[in-house]
């Protein structure tokens, strides 16, 4: 008899939705995470986007740590000495919630307690090593030479899946698989907040950002969001490009953004608290894992379940949703945890927007992290911009014409923006 | 079997704990509660003591319910026992009360050995509460312990003191206070956390005890805190000095009484 129904890894948003789930279904579940209290270990900015929770804690946004619902969302691209955005602002996008801004510190803490009230026991403080597998079957966890064990584990560890790696389950992650992240906190007064970013004291601001201006080589994109009274400034920068260009620092991207005229003024006068940095998964289908095995599953992060287009990053929603379709499979099938059974756990996923997004969005990254998104099209765009504003006396052009020479001036041959363009838009 | 006790306070993060630049109050707030760190170092010890010649800890810690989580803490450092002295009775105590409420508490429990402290806290840092408790129990104490054993009912001990260390062999029973960083506490394991989890942290309050309200608390206190006063870092003033100089500046540190210079 095993000592526990099932052991949780990482409470994360994957791993308490999982745990409130299974301890719903009359589980005895063990949630494991290494920060103490959850949520110290985690970095993400963050904008949970949809509703998914309620099917675990329904109500949830009454008693969870929400700092703002976002009713300014913008995507711009930054050059030297510009801006160039897409700015939306909505009535609806705060009538129906759509996006929350949460700090991880607060919600992590906030939902793992929900974990615990379900009747999962949380421990904090504790890493967990590997895997235990006999005769090919998952029969519990590894932690300081002790074996705890359970009739399945659910692996919600996120980006540094290092428990699936020590256990043989997974290959070392590659500089494709993963993108760094960093981010700030900065303190600023609500009021601030609000006036600079010209939102109420519910509604929020959040950007994403291309960063043209940077050094030839590096790709990075940047992301602000307003808290209550901080706001979360970061960066997502590609770890292939980092390594080949061996002088550049991931900070120094993180300087450079910080001093971008358009948003140092934002951030002016704000008090630096937190730093911290954190792996995003970027590589999609290619890099993840077997998703679950004889007595495993596995979820969120470490599954690699992330979207990113430029416009949104979103990881927090597919960790809830991976987490509660793991924890479904196994309430499922109690009493005959096989790998054959728990495969039911990946038609779940293709029937929810968990691996649909991740097949209708394949082969993406070669588009966000590209030269031609991330360099040549903030270019471009700044010098069609700049001709059709700057009056100089002579006679206007028709934006066709404008486009053309700003695409030849920058080096590019028309037909080659053109099938770049749709490539991308098909992509996107 | 060697019965230990080791007394732990819950504190904030000292290094999370702000100073609120307009109020110059130290907001707790944000900082994560942790064990008082000499105290993970005083548990350490004890728990070499009982891998040494086998003994029962129990951990006890006087705070508010929510310390019940650096009492499992400690127990998933491998003490077999946790007690939470909490009451409404015992809030706002300075060092006397807390120092005679932990003394009954061991008082209680009888036939102890050894009681481990930390030297001082890092949220108060008064280091009354060893000496304290050892007076009210009337046995023998041993502070500013850096290195500690256990020899057929002796403790050994090595106290950094000032001018030298100092080795003393005092017979239990014995409290004992640690200096902080005197050793490498060892990590939590799970399977003990779990267990920690299970067995729960008894909780005792003051009927438990014996004591009476007018003994603890803010009723006990004889300290009464006036007024508080933020004090202003002194300015500095850097210099740049260049070897040429080095006599003047000699003479200077001499006039003021700084430094002295000797004769062959
Ligand atoms: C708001 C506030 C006001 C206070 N006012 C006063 C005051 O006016 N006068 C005053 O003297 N003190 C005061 N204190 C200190 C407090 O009440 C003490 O009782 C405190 O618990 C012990 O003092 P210390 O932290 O300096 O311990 P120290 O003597 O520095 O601690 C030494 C060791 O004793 C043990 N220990 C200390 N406290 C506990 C405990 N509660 N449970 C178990 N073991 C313990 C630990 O091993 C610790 O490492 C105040 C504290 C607060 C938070
Ligand atoms: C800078 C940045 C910004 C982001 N912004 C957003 C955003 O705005 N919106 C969005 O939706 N997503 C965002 N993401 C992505 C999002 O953070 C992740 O997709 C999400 O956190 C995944 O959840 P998870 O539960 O799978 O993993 P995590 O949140 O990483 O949780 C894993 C947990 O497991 C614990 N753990 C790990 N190993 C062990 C072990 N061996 N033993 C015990 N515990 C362990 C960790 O401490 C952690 O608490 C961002 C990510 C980054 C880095």
């Amino acid at each position: 008899m095993s000592e526990f129904d099932v052991i949780v890894i990482g409470a994360g948003p994957a791993g308490s939705s999982a745990a409130i789930k299974l301890a719903q279904g009359g589980m005895n579940v063990l949630l494991v995470e290494r920060g103490d209290p959850p949520g110290t270990k985690n970095v993400s900015g963050a904008v949970l986007w949809g509703d998914e929770l309620s099917k675990v804690v329904p109500d949830w946004e009454r008693s969870a740590p929400i700092e703002r619902y976002v009713t300014r969302k913008e995507v711009a691209f930054l050059t030297e000495k510009s801006k160039i955005a897409i700015s939306y602002s909505s009535q609806d996008l705060m009538e129906r919630k759509s996006g929350k801004i949460i700090v991880r510190g607060k919600f992590d803490q906030w939902l793992a307690r929900k974990a615990k009230d379900a009747g999962a026991m949380l421990v904090t403080g504790i890493t967990i090593d590997k895997l235990v597998i006999d005769g090919g079957k998952v029969i519990g966890v590894m932690q300081d030479g002790d074996v705890i064990t359970s009739d399945a584990v659910i692996v919600a560890e996120g980006a540094n899946p290092r428990v699936l790696i020590n256990s043989g389950l997974r290959p070392k992650l590659s500089d494709h698989d993963v993108a760094l992240g960093i981010k700030e906190t900065i303190k600023l007064p609500e009021n601030v907040i609000n006036e600079r970013f010209n939102v109420d004291s519910k509604g929020g601001y959040a950007s994403e950002f291309v960063l043209g201006f940077l050094d030839d080589g590096i790709l990075s994109g940047g992301f602000l969001y307003t808290n209550r009274d901080t706001v979360s400034l970061g960066i997502v920068a590609s770890l292939d490009r980092l390594r080949a260009n061996g002088m550049t620092h991931s900070y120094d991207i993180m300087g450079k953004f910080e001093e971008h005229p358009f948003i140092k003024n934002l951030i002016k006068d704000g008090i630096p608290d937190e730093y911290a940095a954190h792996l995003v998964p970027e590589g999609g289908l290619a890099s993840m894992p077997k998703l679950y095995g004889n007595g495993y599953l596995v979820t969120g992060d470490a599954a690699m379940f992330t979207f990113s287009n430029g416009m949104v990053l979103q990881g927090i929603n597919y960790a809830i949703t991976s987490g509660i379709l793991a924890a479904e499979t196994i309430l499922e099938n109690k009493g005959k945890i096989s790998e054959e059974t728990l495969s039911n756990y990946v038609n779940k996923l293709r029937n929810s927007y968990v691996l649909s997004d991740l097949y209708t969005f394949n082969g993406i990254q070669n588009v966000t992290w590209s030269d031609f998104t991330q360099k040549t099209m903030p270019k471009i765009l700044d010098s069609v911009m700049m001709s059709m504003f700057d009056e100089r006396g002579m006679p206007k052009k028709h934006l066709m014409q404008v486009l053309s020479a700003a695409v030849k001036s920058n080096g590019m041959k028309y037909t080659e923006l053109i099938s770049s363009g749709y490539r991308m838009m098909r992509k996107m | 079997m060697l019965n230990i006790v080791v007394m732990i306070k819950q504190v904030p993060d000292s290094s999370e704990v702000e100073i609120d630049p307009v109020k110059m109050t130290l907001n707790r707030t944000k900082a994560r509660n942790v064990v008082n760190a000499a105290d993970l170092n005083a548990l350490e010890y004890a728990l070499r003591i009982k891998d040494k010649v086998g003994a029962n800890i129990t951990v006890i810690s006087m705070g508010p319910p929510m310390a019940d989580a650096a009492i499992i803490e400690c127990m998933a450092r491998g003490a077999d026992r946790g007690i939470l002295i909490t009451d409404r009775a015992f809030a706002g105590a300075d060092t006397y009360p807390t120092g005679l409420t932990l003394a009954a508490t061991i008082a209680k429990l009888g036939n102890v050995d050894i009681v481990f402290g930390g030297d001082e806290t890092t949220d108060s840092s008064t280091g009354h509460v060893g000496p304290g408790v050892a007076e009210f129990l009337g046995i023998d104490q041993i502070t500013y312990a850096k290195e500690v054993d256990y020899e057929d009912g002796y403790v050994i001990a090595t106290r950094d003191l000032e001018d030298g260390d100092e080795i003393v062999k005092v017979h239990t029973p014995v409290l004992v206070t640690v200096l902080l960083n005197s050793n490498v506490p060892r990590h939590q394991s799970l399977r003990k956390k779990i267990d920690a989890i299970r067995k729960g942290v008894e909780s005792w309050g003051i009927n438990e005890l014996g004591l009476k309200p007018e003994w603890v608390g803010l009723r006990g206190s004889p300290t009464i805190v006036r007024s508080m006063k933020a004090i202003k870092e002194p300015e500095h003033l850097h210099k740049t000095i260049t070897l040429d100089k080095i006599d003047e500046v000699v003479a200077d540190l001499v006039s003021k009484n700084i430094i002295k210079v000797g004769g062959k």
